[in-house]
């Protein structure tokens, strides 16, 4: 009996002490789950989230492990989970999904806390083929003004469609109703959309420098060949690149597919850019003093610099936004990009 | 090449060639576990050891875990990953008979023919095949995953109960959304109201296919009532012998026919890895001169399904190196080695690359005759699987495949659930006489039949286009027909001595 009291006793004593250190003791805990919002390991999101973690977890000294399980299940199991265990990173597509009105997309300013960003995958780019009548953006949205049909693959409701709804914007500000003429081809990966090319069911595809900058080196009788029309990104963030670019095209070479060298515009908000950026999703439960935690670590990490050379070397675009000023970037960043999109909807009804 | 192996290959490249084939066996002979599985959780490792040496051990995972699943198909009737789904239909009645190391045997051999001619088209050919594969638009991928689906009458006992499971196969591989990033529209179908959340991503496959196959055998036999294991003496565990060239004979045009299949369904982006040892056995049983005997034991179902799901293997990077586009799944891990190292595949891949590009070919090489000498010195202890009492053994395979379904995504509750789901259906099928086989088939082909079908229509106008194409798609016509004809005739044969 006494010795089940002492154990009663000493069960007591330990709950009544760990609770006040729990209370201000939030951290993250030994291991962490980092889902993204993709199911490719192949991808921009896993790599650029391997970094993240792999320098998380040596500073903090904790285990984080990258799940690559989709977006709609790494929405779930974040808001499952509001202790630190679940952490998301994804990019642009988590709010451009919600604009889209794509299936299992909220709107994550309001669902989830937006945490800092980490970099930017300056790659978003549109190509032609080397046979195609259309070299430049300009010879696109000339065309489409000339009433001829242009053809554009895109992977619809994100990050791939939000370019293409620019250039049908920019085709309206240069003579309205010749947006009409800036068509859609709905396809699904960039194997798809090389696929379309190919096929010669689409002008114009959506693809990477990374993915695709090989093929715009091939002969240009090579019925692969391609080349690039516009890349989305600012030339700020082109300007941060490697001086040597990607494969056989240089920093320059690619700056002469941005702005200011090609025009997208958006009337009198100036030229279209976009860069795809990456950062961490929260559950709204998580306690704020884990979301400084991450925010200091990443500071210091990002002080240290060793992370920016493994970025540089991977083409992302080292970015590091503390939360607030990363909430306050995204949201208006959200916010054009709106307009762009409710008004090429508008312009459709 | 010899160049590139003398400086690249070093002793700690070929302990990771090996110890990768090994950890690969061993993932694919564990229902439930899959190559899939072994590379994406040795994929974080690659970015230390630097590329040559992560692909190694990538490749060996691929090579071995792509093996390793005939043994559970054999030994169990349980595929240990989807592309050995057709070894179990020939494999496990051997096995039953107490032919389970013959059956080990002739799968293992075929399996390192599959793997060695692959990976001589690859090194010969890639670039030139990567331009004929960019020749297959949706038409012609849907025109072979038709043909694939062709084998579902031929599988079956009964042609139109075969038929009409099938095609409850593919109803139920189409609920959930029809996502964007396959092409889709991202509406939600097929739901019933109450359960989108849950069933927003439909039924994972792996889940799906344990259950049907692994859970349902469980339950079944609790049904029956856990019978003693064999002893291995009535087995004659150990004492088949050594490998002899007559357990292949006649087997030369299946295996070559078989093994270039599986090639060939590589090459093509998208079609999916199944496919390769699902179109190799069908190939096989419509020009077998015995078709009756296919799924009876037949070793000429083996080979083609082994010869088949390791052509997939070198098939698989052709488009992965020459185009930067993965052939299946697993490929798709593998590009991940790349990017981690910032190497980007693509078009010029190979020319840039010569070192690395010559280093992937031998450890392929190392990789396929690491499996074989493994995989041939460890028969007799897999043949034991089947000497451990079943009460034993069944609670082992029960938690193995709720551990492989919880893992598959990355620990999605759901999938556990849809594991139970399954193996409840599956052994309710056999109450109602509906058949598993075309079920699986219908539900791993289905979905792409859908994309490439309602692609095919919205790129080209209407169905005149799946006649009009290219003569591809003639080839591919003639196929389907024979294949249909080939089926008829068995099931007409089958039908008479029961009327007579």
């Amino acid at each position: 009996m006494l010795y089940r009291k002492t154990i009663l006793a000493a069960i007591a004593a330990t709950t009544a002490l760990s609770a006040p250190l729990a209370t201000f003791a939030q951290e993250l805990p030994r291991n962490v789950r980092l889902v993204i919002g993709s199911t490719s390991t192949g991808g921009d999101t896993y790599q650029n989230s391997a970094i993240v973690a792999d320098a998380l977890a040596e500073h903090l000294g904790i285990n984080v492990k990258v799940d690559a399980v989709g977006a709609t299940e790494a929405f779930k199991a974040l808001e499952r989970d509001g202790r630190g265990t679940t952490l998301m990173i994804f990019h642009d597509q988590s709010y451009l999904g919600e604009l889209y009105g794509r299936q299992g997309y909220d709107d994550p300013f309001e669902t989830y806390v937006i945490g800092p960003t980490v970099a930017i995958n300056p790659g978003n780019a549109y190509l032609a083929s080397c046979d195609s009548p259309y070299q430049s953006m300009e010879d696109i949205l000339q065309a489409a003004a000339d009433g001829d049909r242009v053809r554009v693959a895109i992977q619809p409701g994100g990050v791939s469609e939000i370019g293409f709804s620019a250039m049908k914007y920019a085709a309206s500000v240069r003579s309205p109703g010749s947006e009409s003429n800036i068509v859609a081809v709905n396809t699904g990966s960039q194997s798809d959309k090389n696929q379309a090319m190919w096929d010669d069911l689409a002008d114009v595809i959506n693809g990477s420098i990374q993915a695709n900058e090989q093929f715009t080196q091939l002969p240009a009788d090579d019925p692969k060949c391609m080349r690039f029309v516009w890349i989305t990104a600012r030339p700020a963030t082109l300007e941060a690149a490697p001086a040597e670019g990607m494969g056989d095209t240089t920093r320059d070479d690619l700056l002469q597919y941005a702005t200011p060298n090609v025009d997208v515009t958006l009337g009198e908000d100036g030229p279209f850019t976009f860069d795809k950026e990456f950062f961490f999703l929260f559950n709204p439960d998580m306690d704020p003093a884990i979301v400084e935690q991450i925010d200091t670590a990443l500071t210091e990490i990002f002080a240290e610099g060793s992370i920016q050379e493994r970025q540089t070397g991977s083409f992302f675009i080292p970015n590091f936004l503390p939360s607030d000023e990363a909430r306050a970037h995204l949201s208006e960043k959200r916010d054009t990009y709106e307009q762009v999109i409710s008004t090429i909807a508008d312009d459709a009804s | 090449m010899i160049e590139a192996v003398t400086t690249l290959v070093t002793p700690t490249f070929l302990l990771l060639v090996l110890g990768g084939t090994f950890t690969g066996i061993v993932f694919g002979a564990i229902p439930g576990m899959t190559a899939t599985m072994a590379v994406a959780v040795c994929l974080p490792l690659t970015y230390s050891l630097g590329l040559e040496n992560g692909l190694a051990l990538l490749l060996g995972l691929y090579v071995g875990g792509i093996s390793g699943g005939m043994v559970p198909a054999v030994l169990l009737g349980i595929p240990g990953t989807p592309s050995s789904i057709t070894t179990t239909f020939d494999g496990y009645p051997m096995a039953q008979r107490g032919e389970g190391e013959a059956a080990l045997r002739i799968g293992i051999v075929a399996s390192l023919v599959g793997g060695l001619v692959s990976l001589g088209i690859l090194w010969a050919f890639a670039p030139t095949l990567a331009d004929f594969a960019i020749r297959f638009s949706y038409v012609e991928k849907f025109l072979i995953i038709l043909f694939a689906l062709t084998v579902m009458a031929a599988l079956s006992s009964d042609m139109l109960l075969g038929i009409f499971s099938g095609v409850l196969g593919i109803f139920v591989a189409l609920i959930g959304v029809y996502d964007i990033s396959d092409g889709g529209n991202g509406n939600l179908r097929l739901i019933p109201p109450g359960t989108e959340y849950w069933l927003e991503s439909g039924f994972s496959l792996l889940p799906v296919l344990i259950g049907l196959f692994g859970l349902a055998a469980v339950l079944e036999q609790a049904e029956a009532g856990v019978p003693r294991g064999h002893s291995a003496k009535d087995l004659a565990v150990g004492r088949a012998g050594g490998f002899r060239l007559r357990m292949l004979r006649g087997e030369g045009v299946n295996l070559v026919r078989s093994s270039g299949i599986g090639t060939f369904v590589g090459i093509l982006p998208g079609v999916g890895g199944s496919a390769a040892s699902i179109l190799a056995y069908s190939n096989a049983k419509t020009f077998s001169k015995t078709p009756e005997r296919f799924g009876t034991g037949a070793p000429s179902g083996i080979v083609a399904s082994e010869a088949g799901n390791n052509g997939l293997t070198g098939g698989a990077l052709v488009p992965l190196l020459s185009l930067g586009i993965p052939g299946d799944s697993t490929t798709a891990l593998l590009i991940g080695a790349f990017t981690l190292q910032g190497i980007q595949v693509g078009p010029l891949f190979i020319g840039n690359n010569p070192d690395t590009w010559n280093a992937m070919i031998f450890a392929m090489i190392v990789a396929n005759l690491a499996m074989f000498v493994m995989m041939y010195a460890a028969i007799r202890w897999f043949a034991l699987v089947v000497t451990v009492p079943k009460h034993v053994l069944l609670p082992v395979i029960l938690m193995m495949c709720v551990v492989g379904a919880y893992t598959i995504n990355y620990g999605i509750m759901f999938d556990v659930w849809t594991l139970l789901i399954f193996g409840v259906a599956g052994w309710l099928f056999t109450k109602l006489r509906l058949e598993v086989a075309p079920f699986i088939i219908g539900f791993i082909l289905g979905p792409s039949a859908e994309v490439y079908f309602v692609k095919s229509l919205e790129s080209f106008g209407d169905l005149t286009i799946f006649f009009t194409k290219s003569w591809i798609a003639w080839v591919l016509w003639g196929l389907i027909v024979l294949s249909v004809a080939a089926s008829a005739s068995l099931s007409s044969r089958r039908r008479r001595p029961a009327t007579a």
